[in-house]
């Protein structure tokens, strides 16, 4: 047993749990950080697998960072630079291709060739998503309420939701609840008529769900699209410059500046508890750490099934946490280039090369690929999510090649029959030759293939089930059910224990937002 | 010039008639136009083969206000409501069918053949779905409030909605706020495991919406089609003794008694709107002059047909032309010189007193969901089944059977052809067939058959695009939403104009609440 005690110990070293970490420690605690695999990150990791080739391995674009993060924990100053990624290419099967650029006219031009009427709509379009953008921030900054509490702080804080939204105004108020409630399909049907524009836009409201297009609630992710911040200028998307390890590095390096100690290769087994209250943490080769607060970065799955004995939770609370939904829906395929992919729609190396390439061509497309996943297979013509990285920051790949970082959809955790190398390879192959439709080089260009199935990353990641968000973002795990009512406020029914991962509210994406609020309400609790 | 009224009433659709009755019996002069030769709208019985009595639009009804029997004494007007014992019967192909009887105890014995632990199950989850209605029927009486308004009377209405969910019980209040928005898919994955009895309940949800299963918010809707089913009851089948078209009977009785002029065969062409102020109906060329117009029709007809674009804000207007249909039923009625004998069940007997639900999983009603969503027809639909003359013989001449099939999904608009003669008797044969891998005699039996696409429903009685509950009852459609903002409290933004059918809050099904709801509305202004 460790002599050392500790004021904190983060048991999972990824975003989240380090943002946590950093924030502890900038009050003064002294904290450890405990990492099972040999690089931090969790899913936001840069790794070189195939030499000379860096790839994002998992999570590959940045926007959604909270911007007091970056300030807060001066992550620039520890290497974090972000890089725009201005532009989304769409191939389509007939040869042509749309394109939204960075530069605003431009953008306008080349929607207006396929729909005037769409280009006017677009604009308008962008200032609703604002403006709700701008409404539904403050909601994501709050801890969420527990709404069956009587006490005074959860009766305020329903008092200041009630407000806030009776402050909307009726117009935004009820654009706001058509968004939460409605389909992307059918939220872009009001604006739009380009099938590939509203194709591409609804992609972004399934990312990471196991959801269709036209599946109600897949509507509100559209609005992450336009809440992305970048040194607070909203509406950008943007990838880390080294990959997105290098957030991960930044916010490490941040907390070791404050006097964080980190551990790589330090899985824990077991989070240790008496008398309902946790005591520290046994790691999977037999050291033990003792301390009164422990913090679980992991999912709400691992935190509470895998980490404490079921024994000392209550027995629903064990019942909400085993039917929080957490299917996982998306692979990534990374991918080392002798040469970028010529696109047929638009032949040669361009601006598009630069930016994202989306194979999205219609909302059939999207809601077919949808519907083999939900009998069980994977999409034999996925949706995908593709960047260039090596285009973005030259230092990724050795000179003249290229690295391509592709997000799949759909892969089901639940495959019929269960994943298999064998079947990981089908999937790979299924996205090269759906890729090859639209850039015929690629097949011949590709150096060195990963491919990671929900199963690889549950196995490899830690994500229960390849849940890239911890437990699906659907209406009812969002905010105050998120993971389950009572405790969305980061605590749990042991004392001292903690949780500040993705599952928490407001989950999903690079936000650091779980973790930040986790380390705020310690702060005013256990380490008060 | 005709005579002047206190309200016109612009269809004789069930909600149309409660409210003439209301307004009529607070001592107003009532008129209700009905554009067809008989009342009842979508529920109506109808002589479509000689000598049998169909139900051609809703061949059951939902929950019923009970008020609204009682108030307007609809028993002593004729009405008497039938109640099997068998609520549904769930045939299968291969295997062990399922029977959902009223009374739960005896639906978990039925289950525990298929899977011990979901009979061990079925009565704690009819416990959740009775709860769980129980608070939705607490919010189809109330008119929804003004969520960004500062009205106190709103206020104190929402503040009682939120005591009624306390009063369950933290566990409950909790387990309610979190299945609304689901679909039933994740619901049912959480209690059961057979696939017939997560087919059973989910066809249930999915009835009469362009969604599977899988899609959010079909709890909902499951929740909605339980209303007043009463405890432990899972799909209720309740069906009026001569055919639904004795409710609306009644219902115009109740009218007649309390005062109500009713006109059938009288088509509104327009309403008339003076200075901002609706003031009455062109019908038949004729001007009908009231102090307000309630209308009962759908949305689209309301405020697209009968009213002009520019008598509303632009962005009303957009509003309302944003409103989802996407009718996905189609009724076939078939005569039927005796009953249809299921190969998993030979024979005849009580299991067929109920309705029949050709849903034997969850998957093969996501399936024939997939099928719409390309516009195309389900080749193996969804069917829900229902042999009133088992119940109620006086339906049907002697010896012989009738029986009425809600087939989904048939969508609205067809991505190839459209709704012609030919689409009309392949969607027939398809339902024959789908019931012929069950019941293998029911092809020898049929003596006539009859078919009703959505196309036809909308033609017919006037429901835009077929859909059967004047607008999708998804989450973004309901409530203060529905049928949109600025009209949700059955008020349409034009002075003296009113809404009552089920475009408006709590929406479709016939239940009368949206009626009774308007009518209370109208008498307070």
């Amino acid at each position: 047993m460790s002599a050392s005690r500790y004021d904190a110990i983060i048991v999972g070293g990824g975003h989240n749990g380090l943002v946590t970490a950093a924030y502890l420690a900038m009050a003064g605690k002294k904290v450890l950080v405990l990492e099972k695999r040999h690089v931090l990150g969790g899913a936001a990791v840069t790794e070189e697998i195939n030499p000379g080739f860096k790839y994002s391995v998992c999570s590959y674009v940045v926007s959604l960072l909270r911007p007091e993060i970056i300030r807060d924990l001066e992550l620039p100053k520890h290497g974090l630079q972000i890089l725009p990624l201005e532009s989304t290419f769409t191939p389509l099967p007939n040869g042509d291709y749309l394109a939204r650029w960075g530069d605003h006219d431009q953008t306008r031009r080349e929607i207006y060739r396929h729909s005037p009427r769409d280009a006017d709509a677009y604009d308008d379009f962008g200032k609703l998503m604002y403006q709700l953008a701008v409404a539904v921030k403050p909601i994501l900054a709050m801890v969420p309420p527990d709404p069956t509490s009587m006490s005074p702080k959860d009766l305020m804080g329903f008092l200041r939701l009630g407000k806030h939204f009776r402050g909307l105004g009726h117009e935004q108020f009820h654009a706001l609840h058509k968004l939460m409630t409605m389909s992307s399909a059918d939220y872009l049907d009001e604006w739009f008529e380009t099938e590939a524009l509203k194709a591409t836009m609804s992609s972004s409201g399934i990312i990471g769900t196991f959801l269709g297009p036209r599946s109600p609630g897949t509507a509100y992710v559209l609005l992450h699209h336009y809440m992305g911040e970048i040194d607070g200028a909203m509406r950008a998307w943007g990838f880390a410059k080294g990959g997105t390890g290098s957030v991960s590095e930044s916010i490490a390096s941040a907390a070791r500046g404050h006097g964080a100690e980190i551990m790589t290769e330090a899985g824990v087994a077991e989070v240790t508890v008496k008398n309902g209250r946790t005591t520290g943490v046994v790691l999977d080769d037999g050291r033990e750490y003792s301390s009164s607060v422990v913090v679980s970065g992991l999912d709400p799955k691992r935190t509470f099934l895998d980490l404490v004995d079921a024994k000392e939770l209550p027995g629903d609370f064990v019942r909400d946490i085993e039917r929080f939904k957490i299917r996982g829906s998306s692979g990534k395929v990374n991918l080392s280039l002798s040469e970028l992919p010529n696109f047929t729609a638009k032949p040669g190396v361009g601006p598009l090369h630069k930016g994202a390439v989306s194979i999205s061509p219609s909302i059939d497309y999207l809601e077919r690929a949808y519907d083999e996943a939900k009998y069980g297979d994977f999409s034999s013509r996925p949706y995908m999510d593709i960047i260039m990285p090596s285009m973005i920051d030259a230092g990724m790949a050795p000179p003249g090649k290229h690295v391509m970082s592709i997000f799949v959809q759909y892969a089901p955790s639940d495959l019929r029959g269960g994943w298999n190398e064998t079947k990981r390879e089908a999937f790979g192959d299924a996205v090269v030759d759906t890729l090859a439709q639209y850039a015929p080089n690629l097949p011949d260009a590709i150096l060195h293939r990963q491919v990671l199935t929900p199963w690889d990353i549950d196995r490899d990641m830690g994500l229960t089930d390849g849940n890239i968000f911890h437990g699906e973002l659907s209406l009812h795990q969002l905010f105050c059910m998120r993971p389950t009512v009572g405790y969305a406020d980061y605590t749990t029914p042991l004392r001292g224990y903690y949780q500040a991962g993705s599952g928490t509210h407001p989950g999903g994406g690079i936000t650091g937002a779980s973790g930040r609020l986790a380390a705020l309400e310690i702060l005013k609790g256990a380490l008060r | 010039m005709s005579a002047s009224y206190d309200t016109v009433v612009i269809g004789a659709g069930h909600n149309g008639l409660v409210t003439a009755a209301y307004l009529a019996k607070a001592g107003q002069k009532v008129l209700v136009l009905e554009q067809r030769e008989v009342v009842g709208g979508a529920a109506a019985t109808e002589e479509i083969f000689p000598g049998f009595k169909v139900d051609t639009g809703a061949h059951r009804i939902g929950g019923l206000s009970g008020a609204v029997v009682k108030d307007l004494a609809l028993a002593g007007h004729g009405l008497e409501l039938l109640e099997a014992e068998v609520t549904a019967f769930l045939p299968v192909i291969e295997g062990t069918p399922l029977t959902l009887w009223r009374d739960p105890r005896k639906t978990a014995d039925a289950i525990r053949k298929i899977s011990p632990p979901d009979a061990d199950a079925w009565v704690p989850f009819t416990e959740l779905v009775g709860k769980a209605a129980s608070f939705l029927e607490a919010a189809w009486t109330s008119t929804p409030p003004d969520v960004t308004g500062t009205d106190l009377g709103d206020l104190m209405a929402t503040a009682k909605l939120g005591m009624k969910l306390r009063r369950f019980g933290k566990r409950d209040m909790v387990e309610i706020m979190r299945i609304l928005p689901m679909s039933v898919y994740e619901l049912l994955g959480d209690w059961f495991e057979s696939d017939l009895v997560k087919g059973a309940i989910a066809a249930s949800a999915v009835s009469g919406l362009c969604q599977g299963p899988m899609g959010a918010g079909t709890v909902y809707t499951l929740l909605h089609h339980h209303v007043g089913a009463g405890q432990g009851v899972i799909r209720p089948t309740r069906r009026v003794r001569g055919g639904i078209g004795r409710l609306s009977e009644a219902l115009a009785a109740a009218c007649k008694a309390a005062g109500v002029e009713v006109r059938t065969g009288a088509s509104v062409e327009r309403i008339m709107v003076e200075g901002r102020t609706a003031v009455g109906v062109v019908v038949d060329g004729a001007e009908v002059r009231a102090q307000r117009v309630v209308s009962s029709a759908d949305p689209r007809r309301t405020f697209f047909e009968l009213m002009d674009p520019t008598e509303m804000a632009p962005e009303f207007a957009r509003k309302v032309g944003n409103i989802r249909y996407r009718g996905v039923c189609a009724k076939v009625h078939l005569a039927l010189s005796g009953l249809p004998d299921f190969a998993c069940r030979p024979g005849e007997g009580n299991h067929l007193a109920g309705v029949i639900s050709i849903s034997p999983s969850l998957e093969y009603i996501e399936r024939a969901f997939d099928a719409a969503k390309y516009g195309r027809v389900s080749e193996r639909p969804y069917l829900e089944v229902s042999i009133a003359s088992l119940a109620d013989p006086s339906v049907t001449p002697n010896g012989k059977h009738l029986m009425s099939i809600v087939f989904q999904y048939a969508p609205y608009a067809l991505q190839d052809g459209e709704w012609d003669d030919a689409a009309r008797a392949k969607l027939g044969d398809v339902a024959i067939e789908t019931l012929a891998e069950y019941a293998p005699n029911v092809a020898s039996l049929v003596e006539a058959q009859h078919v009703l696409t959505p196309l036809d429903l909308e033609r017919e009685y006037g429901l835009a695009e077929g859909n059967v509950y004047h607008g999708e009852m998804t989450l973004d459609q309901l409530l203060f939403m529905r049928p949109v903002p600025g009209a949700s409290r059955y008020r349409a933004p034009t002075a003296g104009l009113y809404l009552c059918g089920a475009g408006t809050h709590p929406g479709g099904g016939v239940t009368g609440v949206p009626g009774f709801n308007a009518a209370r509305e109208i008498l307070k202004d």
